[in-house]
């Protein structure tokens, strides 16, 4: 009977991996990679321009009992906010602070309010005055968009499921109001 | 006279250690891939032009570009108008009707009117795509709003940039 051959394990054998294909990839990936990357990563807001006045002034007509929000930036004094509900206004100012920046936190505290008073309002309206920088304006948009605060969540009732929701976001819809003034 | 030592000649062979530059790689790869662009819009921000922070998530969609820096107002690549003092100039607003730029109307109305681009959505939906600056005043913006939405061009996507 032959015997069998042992085969001598050597558990220190050490071999080194061909990492040349693998570079060769990646040498021609990388150029590929800088070319097409956005390293300024950009995102839009969206806005409804009053295109047609009797557009809007029908829509006002349907909508005599809904409750309206604007958002007046004044450029001296900080940000009004105005709610007409049921046809009444019912006014709040969010002052400047003193460092003549607006106070964004306050503004965001209140309109937090105003929703959980208003869940079913998404819109709201925006007048700046002239001299408001456009990233003000952005600023109280962002603040207007959604809550920061992650405990405070609002109800939205979701129709496809007739249940009552979540949600963060508090006024995503901002229209400009005075572009059409003079 | 000293007799010179001449090393025999051989062919000789080296392993270049390539790990390294394979980890260096890897990390480049990665990080690459984290900023690559899967958005179907490109835009380029306009020199020198400061755009506003948002927390805003929504992409750009295809939309006529329009950019008001504190210099010049441009469509795409075209320069439409020059500013003055973060302005526009006496000779570009209506003089009837302080809000309406008149080059920003007449290339905006081209477009809208242009046969060529009727089946476009972005025509057809009237979407703008603005680029401004985040130092103009908002008596700027209004009017381009304004001469926007008077050129059949109500639906208005500020760019900003990402962050707070």
């Amino acid at each position: 009977m032959k015997r069998m051959k042992k085969v001598k394990i050597d558990h220190n054998y050490e071999f080194e991996l061909d990492l040349a294909p693998l570079l060769a990839v990646m040498v021609k990936l990388v150029p590929v990679l800088l070319v097409s990357s956005a390293f300024v990563q950009l995102m839009t807001i969206e806005t409804q321009l009053p295109q047609v006045v009797q557009q809007a002034i029908e829509k006002n007509e349907k909508d005599l009992k809904a409750t309206h929000i604007t958002l007046e930036v004044k450029e001296k004094d900080g940000v009004k906010i105005v709610v007409n509900k049921d046809g009444k206004d019912s006014v709040e100012m969010v002052p400047k602070k003193a460092d003549g920046t607006y106070d964004f936190a306050r503004l965001q505290e209140r309109l937090r309010d105003v929703k959980m008073h208003n869940p079913e309002v998404f819109k709201i309206d925006l007048s700046p005055d002239a001299g408001v920088s456009y990233n003000d304006i952005v600023h109280v948009m962002d603040e207007a968009r959604r809550s920061r605060d992650s405990n405070v969540k609002f109800p939205v009732f979701d129709k496809a499921t007739n249940q009552e929701t979540k949600t963060d976001y508090m006024f995503p819809e901002v229209t400009f109001a005075n572009t059409m003034e003079g | 006279m000293r007799r010179r030592y001449e090393l025999p000649k051989q062919k000789s062979t080296f392993g270049l250690n390539i790990t390294s530059m394979t980890d260096m790689f890897t990390i480049l790869l990665v990080f690459l891939l984290q900023t690559y662009s899967t958005s179907d819009v490109e835009i380029i921000p306009e020199k020198d032009m400061r755009l506003p922070a948002s927390s805003s998530s929504t992409n750009p969609v295809e939309s006529i570009k329009l950019v008001v820096s504190k210099e010049l107002v441009k469509i795409d690549k075209t320069k439409i108008a020059e500013m003055k003092n973060s302005d526009f100039e006496a000779k570009d607003i209506d003089p009837n009707d302080t809000n309406f730029i008149l080059p920003l109307f007449n290339e905006l109305d081209k477009i809208a009117k242009d046969e060529k681009l009727k089946d476009n959505p972005a025509v057809k939906e009237g979407r703008i795509l603005l680029q401004a600056d985040s130092a103009l005043p908002y008596s700027v913006l209004r009017k381009v709003m304004y001469t926007a939405s008077m050129a059949g061009f109500p639906q208005l996507k500020l760019v900003t940039l990402v962050g707070e």
